[in-house]
């Protein structure tokens, strides 16, 4: 299904060959010239060889999705094109460097049917012949490509120049190798007509991906110590955090294993900084008997749970979101938490703030759930969100003198404490991971015991009256209402928009959720009345959100859609859902 | 946030006293670690306020509420990086983490190895009391070949660790031995690991009375001497390494090794080491528009 005012460029190759960085030059360049992009990676866990490719699908209108298929692939690997050739979308092209490629019996018929030009390009030889390095052959079919494409050359050699900034000695080079590829010829090749219209007005805008806003946000939070031992996909927050780490002064470590990140992080947390960590599930099960010890101590945390397709190792590189139910009953025993989920840049950096001030107001473990789809993705943004004034809960430096000794874990109504830090001239207490009184002391009778059990868990009968209720994108009546969490939100959101474009006869909704748990059910059980069908759309394979709405609601929707190989949903798969649905009501 | 009527009183024992009743079995080594640990802390001038006294989960945790200070009692095995967490966080705090040889040595090892090698500014001692008390008496990595323990009836199979031999392998910076009988040597040697910058690392050989049968309290009063009052070059490696090596016959007790050039885990790292503020006192909105404006 091509979609109409969207053109999908995908570059393929073998991991190793600079296929990311082609596909950012792509989302940056295209933002110059005034259109709107979206970058998909994906890429194998290993480094040299595989595959990798990285989609940019683009528009005169804002968008936050892919397509199942690209219109022009091109090719740069053996392995990719027999990965990548089925993705090329009716009357596509693919325009390949693969020296001697033998086509299968399979692919031709692929392309006979689709009428797909399948141009080979000698670039390694034109390359050669214009003076370049072997790596340059990127450009030059970079070079090909935006001619075909009829786009601007001197937005792009602009980013070039940015993107070779400390290494001047390559522009001129790399611009060479662009201009040889912009005058290459064949027969086969006829430029496109993308007849998009442009808006000189957006080139301001920012490219950014899910990590670096989630990174950003724990900045803007005055997180002022970040821990995590690498995993996929949240290392490129420790990575990127790691890079300005001279600017803003944050104290950011690798540290040997999970268990330990979690533990410095309690530590550092309960000194009185804003400590923060990340992870993906594996990672995250590691941490779990701390989650619980954070819970039990009173003491703020926050991890980032980046999740990616398991059980076990899984599929390390790819997205999923099946980590839900994991979050939400992380650690031993029974205690409050909070889990949010990000879906977005905006929502990674607003969320990461949220959390930090949930975290420390009450007094808990707070679990920021982000996919590789939303972590690696790369968006055009206008901007960030304004930040969020700091909310810490601490008892203010002119009140220590109050201080009772049993105040630190008194039974509350709304089940928070005063809390105050150690190094303070107060009342000492005992942080006590062991069953505890009001100053910490250990306690193994009932009554006490019962006491604090049940004002621990006050708190999140008052996180569900505070937190926000999900947000409806869409009428209150309608044939259809989409429910979701984390990345499904951008593909349906954006196949919502183009059937209303399209004139679509049916009335669509999406709410969207963000705080997942302690679960707010209300205002979808209100809609779940006045529409035909809900359907909840999620990247995991049973529903789990479903489940977690069930167990505290008793609703059931309508319909599951569930998707659960590695990939996110396309916004192609949503629109023809909804057709299908149509054609049903019909 | 710096105290005032801290920073200028003189600190007295009785400030470190807590209401709560002892539990601990008759004649546990524990007793006197606590005893020798408030002496330190009060020689050292550090008031209850200024302690953060971080315990493991074992019969030494049961004394988290059995002393005064600020305390984090935290998970089985699990108390030195969380004690890091807190010394990285707020220098100005004397950090003082416990643990068992169980929690040290088996459950979380790992942390140990890390920990020595990240130097962190924290007082660690370990109580090697060579078994798990706290649930009755099964080996420890720490427990001699042969010993029959619970759960354990025809006796440890696998080769002991030796405390010394690891952390001075791992080059720790401070590396003490001292006896739960010896209270001055206890409150000697802790002092100086309290003075130390970077991480002290104190085994003390803690009896045990009720499951340790195999080496009682006499067995190491026969056995222990002082190594500071001999000719021990406490800044010599090897000279530590072998002195450390006999723990049947003459025990060396005392500091075994102190690197006088330590240099702090905080103190190592290029952003933090020129900052002088604390990670607690910089939690405030942060401008992001210098890095939002490179993704524009
Ligand atoms: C994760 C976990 N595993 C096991 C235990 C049970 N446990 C509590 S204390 C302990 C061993 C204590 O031995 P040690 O650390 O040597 O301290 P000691 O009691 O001898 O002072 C164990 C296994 C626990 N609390 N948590």
């Amino acid at each position: 299904m091509h979609i109409q005012n969207r053109f999908v460029v995908k570059v393929s190759g073998a991991s190793g060959q600079g296929i990311n960085s082609v596909g950012e030059t792509i989302s940056k360049a295209i933002k110059e010239t005034g259109l709107y992009s979206f970058g998909y990676r994906e890429y194998p866990s290993l480094i040299k060889g595989g595959f990798a490719s990285f989609q940019v699908d683009f528009s005169s209108a804002p968008l936050a999705s892919s397509s199942d298929k690209c219109d022009m692939l091109l090719v740069l690997s053996v392995s990719a094109f027999s990965v990548y050739y089925s993705s090329v979308a009716k009357d596509g092209t693919i325009i390949h460097s693969v020296i001697g490629l033998q086509q299968s019996e399979e692919q031709q018929k692929y392309f006979s049917e689709n009428n797909i030009k399948v141009v080979f390009v000698p670039a390694q030889q034109l390359v050669k012949e214009a003076g370049g390095h072997p790596l340059m052959v990127n450009t030059f079919l970079l070079g090909v490509l935006w001619q075909l494409l009829g786009l601007s050359f001197d937005h792009l050699i602009e980013v070039l120049k940015r993107t070779f900034a400390k290494k001047p000695e390559v522009i001129e080079l790399n611009i060479k190798m662009l201009e040889a590829g912009k005058i290459f010829q064949n027969e086969n090749l006829q430029p496109v007509t993308l007849g998009f219209e442009f808006h000189p007005e957006i080139v301001d805008e920012m490219i950014i991906s899910g990590n670096q806003a989630i990174a950003l946000g724990a900045v803007a939070a005055g997180v002022r110590a970040y821990y995590a031992y690498p995993m996929t996909p949240s290392s490129s927050i420790l990575s990127y955090l790691a890079a300005i780490s001279h600017e803003t002064g944050m104290f950011v470590k690798q540290i040997e294993d999970e268990i330990s990140v979690a533990s410095l992080t309690v530590g550092s947390s309960f000194a009185g900084t804003r400590a923060m960590c990340g992870t993906s599930g594996g990672g995250f099960d590691l941490m779990t008997e701390t989650v619980s010890l954070a819970a039990m101590t009173e003491t703020p945390f926050v991890c980032v749970l980046a999740q990616r397709p398991g059980p076990a190792t899984g599929l390390p590189t790819w997205t999923n979101a099946a980590d839900l139910l994991l979050a939400a009953f992380a650690g031993h025993g029974e205690y409050p938490r909070v889990v949010l989920a990000a879906s977005d840049p905006q929502s990674g950096y607003v969320l990461t703030q949220v959390a930090h001030n949930l975290a420390d107001v009450y007094q808990i473990p707070v679990i920021l759930l982000t996919e590789k789809q939303i972590a690696e993705s790369h968006f055009q943004i206008k901007d960030l969100p304004p930040a969020i004034e700091i909310k810490r809960g601490l008892v203010a430096e002119d009140q220590l003198e109050s201080l009772q000794k049993m105040d630190r874990y008194r039974s509350t109504e709304n089940g928070v404490s005063l809390r105050w830090l150690p190094g303070q001239c107060a009342p000492t207490f005992d942080a006590n991971s062991d069953e505890h009184l009001g100053d910490g002391s250990l306690t193994e009778d009932s009554v006490p015991a019962k006491e604090i059990f049940e004002k621990r868990m006050r708190k999140l009968e008052d996180l569900k009256k505070v937190l926000p209720d999900p947000v409806l994108h869409g009428e209150e009546t309608a044939d259809i209402v989409f429910v979701g969490w984390g990345s499904p939100k951008l593909a349906v959101t954006d196949a919502i928009d183009l059937y209303v474009q399209q004139g679509g006869s049916l009335k669509l909704s999406y709410l969207h959720y963000e705080y997942m748990y302690p679960v707010k059910p209300e205002k979808l059980q209100q809609l779940a009345e006045k529409a035909k069908k809900v359907v909840f759309v999620e990247n995991n394979g049973t529903g789990q959100f479903a489940k977690l709405i069930r167990m505290e609601s008793g609703y059931t929707p309508d319909d599951l859609l569930l998707k659960n190989d590695g990939r996110p949903f396309f916004v192609t798969e949503i629109v023809a859902y909804i057709q299908q649905s149509e054609g049903k009501e019909a | 946030m710096s105290c005032n009527s801290c920073s200028t009183k003189t600190v007295g024992l009785a400030e470190y006293a807590s209401p709560n009743a002892l539990t601990w079995c008759p004649g546990c080594g524990n007793f006197g670690i606590q005893v020798a640990l408030k002496q330190a802390l009060v020689a050292q001038g550090v008031t209850p306020h200024q302690a953060m006294l971080c315990f493991d989960v074992g019969c030494n945790g049961n004394g988290s509420d059995k002393i005064d200070g600020y305390r984090f009692h935290g998970l089985h095995g699990r108390i030195l990086p969380v004690a890091a967490g807190i010394a990285c966080a707020n220098k100005k705090l004397t950090v003082v983490a416990e643990a068992g040889d169980g929690a040290t040595f088996g459950e979380g090892v790992n942390h140990f190895v890390h920990a020595v090698r990240g130097n962190f500014d924290i007082t660690f001692l370990c109580h090697n009391n060579e078994n798990y008390g706290l649930t009755k008496g099964q080996a420890s990595a720490t427990t001699r070949e042969d010993v029959a323990m619970n759960s354990n009836p025809d006796g440890v199979t696998s080769t002991p660790i030796h405390p010394q031999r690891l952390a001075l392998s791992l080059g720790a910076t401070f590396s003490a031995r001292i006896f739960s009988g010896d209270i001055a040597g206890m409150n000697r040697v802790f002092q100086a690991a309290i003075a130390h910058k970077g991480f002290a690392f104190v085994e003390i050989l803690q009896n045990c009375p009720t499951y340790n049968k195999h080496t009682p309290h006499e067995w190491y009063q026969q056995r222990v001497y002082n190594i500071n009052e001999t000719d021990h070059d406490t800044s010599n490696r090897a000279a530590a390494v072998a002195a450390a090596e006999d723990i049947n016959e003459k025990v060396a007790t005392g500091i075994l090794y102190q690197d006088p050039n330590s240099v702090p885990f905080m103190m190592r790292d290029a952003v933090r080491k020129d900052l002088g503020a604390e990670l607690i006192d910089e939690v405030k909105t942060y401008d992001i528009t210098p890095y939002t404006s490179r993704m524009r």
